[in-house]
């Protein structure tokens, strides 16, 4: 064998990596936090909007869920300078992961909706509830609970998404990852360690959700 | 009943992590070997022309490509280019999948930890790729936080920047497309990469004026990466590279690829 693990050699790059693994979590957070506001208004407008707000939430739906994720984010950092509007790193990586979570929220948020029975929207309705307040206190609660596992599920993906920001400059754990790669060769070494460090974010992840859910909507759940 | 199953799952992936490290790193061939086999296998990254490109039949051509094809000549052996990419190409040498790699390998003390060197191929000469609407003039002008460069993720001139010129911003991106297209759409000031490769990068986005400015930086020497360790095969690459640039070989491939000299040329010696 002539090459020999030496994971000594990368220690001191830990550090660093780990400072990326913090803006991986913030992305992935903050991307799902604005993609589940605009799936709930997505949802709703696809449920109870008219004709042309429906028409338009659908194309948004299905543009970002047929075209890749890549190329959406392609699209706002390079495209968008043409027409004069320069989106950092950052924001275009951020808008163009909201924009895609919003379709895909959209549509598992839409499914919990249907999944509410009629009786409970005909008594909020008897009640004199107006539409934006069914929403917000009967169906909401309502799909949080079950939709809780799908949800958790595309939050994970997220997570492991954002190592696409590498490609745009943005320096999260992949990308930290490439550039101790590329000054030490130490290639398995750097990869396995980066590999841990994301089971490490996305169990502490899980783990959050499961508390979060066990104490918001009494979902019962387990990290493993 | 979910949580032990996870368990059980973990398992066997970790051990199929261990079984697939163990296997993969195989015996890096000797000489010999090759000579036996009578293929010799060359990593080139298509990513990075004129050294490595794809043409219209999707081969791999290129500087990388043709010195290659000199050294399987020299060795009386076929030659079979694998495609390789920046973080890849040291597991394919490590793993025994390529017997050496190129692709612009620049040599430092740190990476010469993991693989051996051969005598430098080739030199690249760093310097300062800016549009003409910039006022610098020196390289070293360029250390204050409000220049931003833009840089290749993974080149030689990242950590140069960050020792030489710690001041200023850098934004990394994936490949050089996506640098120069930055650079011509205003995202950053300047870029520090290899003077060689501009020009073609240059005429990409003829509508923008660059400027490269005229200090060179430093030069860095491109060498061929073996396996660790692996001494027959790297102690007959030297004596081929040493007759390829004493007969004019490796500068007649250059001046084809980069439409002139190798603007630093290596000077071979009798000790080669």
């Amino acid at each position: 064998m002539n090459y020999t693990i030496h994971f000594n050699l990368i220690w001191k790059y830990v550090p660093d990596l780990l400072q990326g693994a913090v803006l991986s979590f913030q992305i992935a957070i903050l991307a799902f936090l604005g993609g589940m506001i605009i799936g709930l208004v997505g949802a709703s407008i696809k449920i109870f909007g008219g004709g042309v707000l429906r028409g338009a939430v659908h194309a948004y739906v299905s543009f970002f869920m047929n075209t890749p994720q890549l190329v959406q984010i392609y699209f706002f950092f390079f495209a968008l300078p043409q027409a004069g509007i320069l989106l950092s790193p950052y924001q275009a990586v951020l808008v163009g992961m909201t924009l895609n979570a919003g379709a895909y929220l959209t549509e598992i948020q839409r499914a919990g909706f249907l999944s509410v029975h009629k009786a409970e929207l005909e008594a909020a309705e008897t009640l004199g509830m107006s539409l934006p307040q069914t929403i917000w206190y009967v169906i909401f609660p309502h799909i949080c609970k079950v939709l809780f596992p799908p949800l958790s599920n595309h939050y994970i993906i997220m997570t492991l998404g954002t190592s696409m920001a590498a490609i745009f400059g943005v320096e999260e754990l992949t990308g930290r990852a490439f550039n101790v790669n590329a000054i030490t060769f130490r290639s398995i070494e750097v990869f396995i360690v980066t590999a841990g460090i994301y089971v490490g974010i996305t169990i502490l992840a899980s783990a959050i959700l499961v508390f979060a859910g066990r104490w918001l909507f009494r979902v019962k759940g387990k990290v493993f | 009943m979910k949580h032990w199953l996870g368990k059980i799952l973990v398992l066997p992936l970790a051990l199929s992590l261990v079984l697939v490290l163990g296997m993969g790193l195989g015996q890096a061939r000797s000489l010999d070997q090759i000579i036996s086999a009578g293929v010799l296998r060359v990593g080139v990254n298509p990513t990075l022309p004129p050294l490595g490109l794809f043409n219209e039949k999707n081969e791999i051509v290129g500087f990388d490509t043709e010195f290659a094809a000199e050294i399987a000549k020299k060795l009386g052996v076929k030659l079979e280019i694998v495609k390789v990419g920046s973080p890849d190409r040291i597991p394919f040498v490590a793993t025994d999948k390529i017997d050496f790699v190129m692709g612009a390998m620049t040599r430092t003390s740190e990476r010469a930890k993991t693989i051996d060197f051969t005598a430098p191929v080739h030199t690249e000469i760093m310097g300062v790729l800016t549009t003409q609407a910039k006022p610098y003039k020196n390289w070293k002008d360029l250390n204050t936080s409000e220049v931003s460069f833009v840089q290749v993720r993974g080149t030689t001139a990242v950590p140069f920047l960050e020792k030489n010129l710690p001041k200023a911003k850098v934004m990394l991106l994936d490949n050089y497309p996506d640098v120069i297209r930055a650079l011509a759409q205003g995202r950053a000031d300047a870029m520090i990469d290899v003077l060689d490769f501009m020009k073609i990068h240059m005429d990409t986005h003829k509508q923008t004026k660059w400027k490269i400015l005229d200090t060179p930086i430093t030069v860095y020497y491109c060498c061929l990466g073996v396996s660790k360790g692996n001494q027959s095969l790297k102690d007959w690459l030297n004596v081929a590279i040493f007759e390829l640039h004493r007969d004019g070989v490796i500068d007649g491939i250059w001046e084809k690829w980069f439409y002139g000299p190798m603007l630093h040329k290596i000077k071979w010696s009798d000790w080669f």
